[in-house]
């Protein structure tokens, strides 16, 4: 018995939880398709220790049997140069303190078994106990691949079960094979290996031993043979000494007449052909079924435009489809505290908390929900009918020079609406570097809550001094300097600072399908849960502490004095509501914020910011959307302004410094309006999107994302403000 | 005649001779069905030129120029 076998068995008897069974496979196999089936929604997502690779656990039932079921990342062989490979190899090797699986659910797409199989061909090496699930096996019969199961099951020495998961299929037997395999085991039959690369293995297993570093068994040796910069680098320093073994056993592999990059593929596909023989038979020329549909979608004219069709109805649901239930949401919010705000009448440091902070909060947090779930809607189905993979093909010529790729443009298009969901379905990238960059690009890409402050300041300084035509202009720059500014800033940053290795764009142009319903609502219902548990708790806490240092000191003095100021007999009357918006103007200009913002002022000032533009700019760094209720509280006219309000716009167009040198002249010329506009269409003033970074990246990234935007938002609103002093 | 796999045009095919690149994106390429020995065709070409879509082993891939040029036909 081999070490890999006696270790499986002592891990599944040593400790008293459940038994392991892991669900491995390709991309495009179901493999999440028939977890959810065999799980339903008792799940569990979280990451990996140490990475942001998803880790997707659930419970399984089995008649009284309970078991542990967990869907490792779909990969197509255990070369762990990818996070999400090396999770696995980690998993399946039970390093990093991960459990080993006690059982291996190999899932496999009956329509190309023979490439499906050679990840199982690679995994038999670690010795784990497997069943197979031939998935899709439907489809496989339409298109006149017919496959002898029996003999499948005997040449490969395996229970094998065939299933349908979209449709529920042979779950209950798949169900019923697991627990009979982890009373029964039976191990997938290994390759032959060529004397030389055995030879090579042991050599390495001793050399590695020797070098002081950890054990290393002959699967993990064969990685470090096979893949030149494997992160598997076996916990030894040297290594030059490594390199060394790894080149003299590469040198035998060419002795053999193989090149060692292919060579692990060559020859395990030898392998699977002499065992597959005679499992498969094609009756006449296998039917394509997807050559016919191709020749539309993926055609140069008619594939472009549907392509830019179905993007657009995309974003327009997100853009617009939405709204109701954003606003739905925004009413209950208002409804919740319209309701609340008399009961705590007593208790205003308490009212102004629960109303302002916490339940302005979580409908903050809730607000992005609509447009998240149908985002993953669209996703889903692009995703489940085949039709993402052509969409990606169609355009990654645009995205391919800066280090993005085709699959990058679904995210950044949703961008445009909002970055929340944007950055979430950077997900749909495997490459960990254009996934990256993509989400760091995300928030430059104008989403509709910057689009209030470009219609107020347009409207208020461009429209009426340059007519529609400017106006409309001024429009169209502003949501596309982002993106303009976005893709040189992918490219420098892939070129010169992330060490990364890019990996090769290929794409496996999957069979098309009939979507379920099912599926995609399982994943609008897993990202929608996931956001609000995840990212929620940090955007609510967020909303607390700006909620803090607005509030806070709010020293009843100040409401006295502006009450003096106004009562005195020589000041001119005041209405009630007037008179309270001075006070609560009072309090924010008194607020620990506001007084921050007046002691920046002095940065902002090569912007031409006053301490007023400030504050409003420092106060929507949360969520810049309010910038247009502070400027309200700001100018005394209370919170309920919007971007259309005239007398906002009244007031913005007379505002005239009071001190300094340019006392007298307007705030708002031409340079600063325009210096506002691009600073915040650069700057991440939204910490729902730094709070989303964090949670799909990390910390290091959301801060460098940050505080990158801003510095770059200031520069070229100073830069636009000097040149604009020029003229 | 021998040249790379981005020097074929739509519909002609060819047949794999080597894959020379580093081990990673070999083996990478190589597990996703291009070994020497086998047959492949190029499909189509994507709008803009690049990327290419092959057929190979029963099976449509789509691949970049850049990575389509590291593989030897003849």
């Amino acid at each position: 018995m081999t070490m890999a076998t006696l270790d499986s068995k002592k891990s599944s008897l040593s400790s008293n939880t459940l038994p392991l069974v892991a669900l491995v496979g390709n991309p495009n196999t179901g493999k999440s398709t028939l977890f959810n089936r065999l799980t339903g929604l008792r799940q569990h997502i979280a990451n990996y220790p140490g990475v942001t690779v998803e880790k997707k656990s659930g419970l399984l039932r089995i008649g009284h049997q309970d078991l542990d079921l967990l869907d490792l990342p779909g990969c197509y062989n255990l070369t762990a140069v990818s996070r999400d490979e090396r999770v696995v190899m980690d998993v399946l090797g039970g390093r990093h303190g991960l459990r080993r699986p006690d059982l291996l659910v190999f899932v496999v797409d009956a329509s190309n078994l023979k490439r499906n199989l050679l990840l199982a061909s690679q995994c038999a090496e670690l010795g784990i106990p497997a069943i197979m699930a031939l998935n899709q096996c439907d489809a496989a019969k339409r298109n006149g691949i017919h496959i002898d199961t029996v003999l499948l099951a005997k040449q490969f020495g395996i229970p094998v079960v065939e299933t349908v998961a979209t449709r529920g299929r042979g779950v209950d037997d798949l169900k019923s094979a697991i627990v009979n395999a982890l009373c029964n085991p039976s191990f997938l039959p290994r390759i032959q290996w060529p004397e030389c690369i055995a030879k090579g293995c042991q050599v390495l297993q001793t050399g590695v031993k020797d070098l002081g570093g950890d054990g290393v068994t002959q699967a993990e040796a064969l990685r470090v043979l096979f893949d030149n910069d494997s992160v598997f680098t076996c916990g030894i320093s040297d290594k030059i000494c490594l390199k060394k073994m790894v080149d003299a056993a590469h040198q035998d592999i060419r002795g053999l007449g193989l090149s060692p990059g292919s060579a692990e593929a060559v020859l395990h596909y030898r392998h699977l052909e002499s065992l597959l023989d005679g499992v498969v038979t094609t009756s006449g020329s296998v039917a394509r079924s997807h050559e016919s549909i191709d020749a539309i979608l993926l055609h140069r004219v008619w594939g472009t435009l549907i392509f830019f069709v179905v993007m657009y109805v995309v974003f327009q649901s997100l853009y617009s489809w939405a709204g109701p239930l954003m606003d739905l949401i925004d009413t209950v919010t208002g409804m919740a505290q319209g309701f609340l705000s008399p009961l705590l009448e007593n208790m205003p440091v308490l009212q102004s908390l629960i109303c302002g902070g916490i339940i302005s909060g979580v409908g903050g947090v809730l607000i992005f929900l609509p447009q998240i779930l149908i985002l993953f809607f669209f996703i889903s189905l692009l995703e489940d009918t085949g039709y993402m993979a052509r969409a990606a093909f169609l355009v990654d010529k645009l995205f391919s020079w800066c280090g993005l790729n085709g699959r990058s443009f679904v995210p950044l298009l949703s961008s445009y609406a909002c970055a929340i969901p944007g950055v979430m379905a950077a997900r749909t990238l495997s490459d960990p570097k254009a996934r990256l960059t993509t989400i760091l690009m995300a928030p430059f890409m104008s989403c509709s809550a910057r689009l209030p402050v470009y219609i107020l300041l347009i409207g208020t300084f461009i429209e009426p001094r340059y007519g529609a035509f400017a106006a409309g202009w001024a429009l169209f720059a502003m949501h596309f300097i982002g993106l303009a500014l976005a893709l040189p800033l992918a490219w420098l940053l892939n070129t010169f600072f992330l060490k990364i290795k890019p990996q090769p764009f290929i794409l496996e142009m999957p069979d098309y399908r009939v979507p379920t319903l099912r599926n995609i609502f399982h994943r609008m219902w897993e990202r929608g849960r996931e956001f609000v548990l995840r990212a929620g708790t940090v955007i609510l806490a967020f909303s607390i502490i700006i909620w803090c240092l607005l509030y806070f000191p709010r020293n009843p003095s100040v409401a006295e004095k502006v009450r003096a100021d106004f009562s005195a007999p020589s000041a001119s009357a005041l209405s009630n509501n007037a008179l309270e918006h001075r006070i609560e103007s009072a309090y924010i200009e008194q607020s620990y914020l506001g007084r921050f913002g007046k002691a920046v002022q002095p940065v902002f000032e090569p912007a031409g910011f006053d301490w007023k533009i400030t504050v409003g700019v420092l106060s929507s760094f949360p969520a810049r959307e309010v910038i247009i209720a502070t400027m309200g509280i700001i100018y005394n006219l209370g919170a309920d302004v919007d971007e259309g309000s005239e007398d906002l716009r009244t007031i913005l167009q007379n505002e005239k410094w009071t001190s300094g040198p340019r006392v007298g002249q307007p705030v708002y010329t031409l340079p600063v309006v325009i210096g506002i506009m691009v600073f915040f269409a650069l700057c991440m003033q939204c910490g729902a999107t730094v709070a989303i970074i964090a949670r799909e990246l990390d910390w290091r990234w959301a801060t460098f994302s940050f505080f990158g935007m801003t510095t770059l938002a200031w520069i070229s609103a100073v830069v636009i403000y000097q040149i604009g002093k020029l003229f | 005649m021998s040249g790379t796999l981005d020097g074929l045009q739509v519909g002609e095919s060819a047949e794999i001779i080597d894959i020379s690149s580093d081990c990673t994106r070999a083996g990478r390429m190589s597990t996703l069905g291009f070994i020497p020995g086998r047959r492949v065709t190029v499909t189509r070409l994507a709008p803009l030129g690049d990327p290419i879509s092959v057929e190979i082993d029963g099976q449509e891939i789509s691949l970049r120029r850049a990575e389509a040029s590291l593989i030897k036909v003849k």
